[in-house]
């Protein structure tokens, strides 16, 4: 067995952009901030699934349900992708997902808000899934641990077809006008501002990353969403909806600039933003802890199903 | 997926008549998730050419698609993306 590095030659492996590939060569300290970041992930993509579905059963066609299906399919594949690495890491993949309170798992806010229409459901493919798909970019192009590098490949493609979906379905709608382009400003309305703070504290907030020392990710919270608005800001204005932000340029560089006091007051029965009520990241983060309307119910609709499953083969195995 | 749809061998035919172009088309499995996709991306580019106003695109099932219908740029394609075929 290979001789577990020092942590200054551990650190040294991460500066030169070396693959760490297995437990063996990890430092506690990378290990649980590692898992940490798979814990986000799995917990991410797994939950995207309920959420999803609960949207999709209102498609206008079969064929746009299909295309729902396919994208909750992705996504639990992905999730499984994240969970499998922890389990090769030592964690227990059945207890991480069917045995948890609702309250622990680690996905954002966001997808506590309920979906309650297909329209919903392709803006949150336009936009939460573009937010996946930069937060796992960054991953996928920088991440210090070659099994989830590798994993993200397939992940990456699929993100694509998400956001193609999400996209196409945004530009029809609004095409169409009227009471069907409303509802999509009203969609558009609350779920931009959650995904905006999908990226967490900003950097000024954050002096340390151990994600970044340990190089499991490449780009601060800001960069990120910035990363975000410059996709997401051009594209709504070009298909003629309207989003709280606007670029400005600033030493040469452009800077998406929110047109609202950031963070502040929402309210999620509502589906409402009070942005004439700025709060603190402190307000937030207790919303986040106490979690949304849809967590418990998404989270029972895998769960019960597995313990109902689980209790009823184990009679069948007795009698027999 | 980087290929296009006719070294995907999807494209059964195309026939064009005062600028109205029809187009028959076939999908690689009739639950396709990417269908609607496809339709519209056909729609959208023909009618980016020039002289063309209207486009008909009928979807076929009959001769069914199978890998033998690609070509070989197609098949080089998706082997390079992990696909094999």
């Amino acid at each position: 067995m290979e001789r577990m590095a020092s942590p200054a030659e551990f650190d040294q492996m991460i500066k030169s952009g070396e693959l760490i590939e297995s437990p063996n060569e990890m430092t506690p300290e990378y290990l649980r901030e590692l898992k940490h970041t798979l814990v986000v992930s799995g917990d991410t993509e797994l939950i995207s699934a309920p959420a999803y579905y609960l949207a999709a059963k209102r498609a206008p066609s079969i064929n746009a349900f299909m295309t729902g299906i396919a994208i909750i399919q992705d996504e639990l594949a992905h999730a499984h992708i994240a969970y499998h690495i922890l389990e090769d890491l030592g964690e227990d993949q059945e207890a991480l997902i069917f045995s948890r309170d609702p309250k622990s798992f680690r996905y954002p806010y966001a997808f506590d808000v309920p979906l309650d229409s297909w329209t919903e459901l392709v803006v949150a493919n336009g936009m939460y899934d573009q937010a996946g798909f930069c937060l796992l970019g960054d991953i996928h192009e920088k991440c210090s641990y070659g099994p989830w590098k590798r994993g993200l490949n397939k992940v990456m493609a699929e993100e694509n077809f998400h956001l193609r979906n999400g996209r196409t379905w945004m530009k029809r709608i609004s095409q169409a006008g009227g009471s069907a382009k409303e509802e999509l400003q009203r969609a558009v309305d609350w779920m931009f501002p959650l995904s905006v703070e999908w990226f967490g504290l900003p950097d000024s907030l954050k002096m340390h990353s151990t994600q970044l020392e340990f190089r499991l990710k490449g780009l601060t919270n800001d960069q990120l969403r910035q990363w975000w608005l410059s996709l997401v800001v051009p594209y709504c204005e070009q298909i003629g909806i309207k989003v709280p932000s606007h670029k400005e340029t600033r030493d040469g560089k452009d800077v998406w600039e929110l047109d609202y006091p950031f963070p502040c007051e929402f309210d999620a029965a509502e589906k409402r933003w009070d942005f004439k009520q700025p709060i603190s990241w402190d307000d937030v983060l207790v919303r986040w802890r106490e979690r949304g309307p849809r967590n418990a119910e998404m989270v029972a609709m895998f769960q019960e199903e597995f313990h109902k499953f689980r209790k009823a083969h184990h009679q069948n195995g007795a009698r027999r | 997926m980087p290929v296009n749809l006719v070294d995907l061998g999807v494209i059964y035919g195309i026939k064009e008549n005062d600028g109205v172009v029809d187009v028959d088309l076939t999908f690689t499995a009739m639950g396709c998730p990417a269908s609607e996709f496809i339709l519209e991306d056909v729609r959208e580019r023909l009618l980016r050419e020039d002289g063309i106003r209207e486009v008909r695109v009928n979807v076929v099932w009959n001769p069914p698609w199978t890998v033998a219908r690609m070509t070989e740029a197609g098949r080089d394609a998706l082997e390079a993306w992990g696909l094999a075929v």
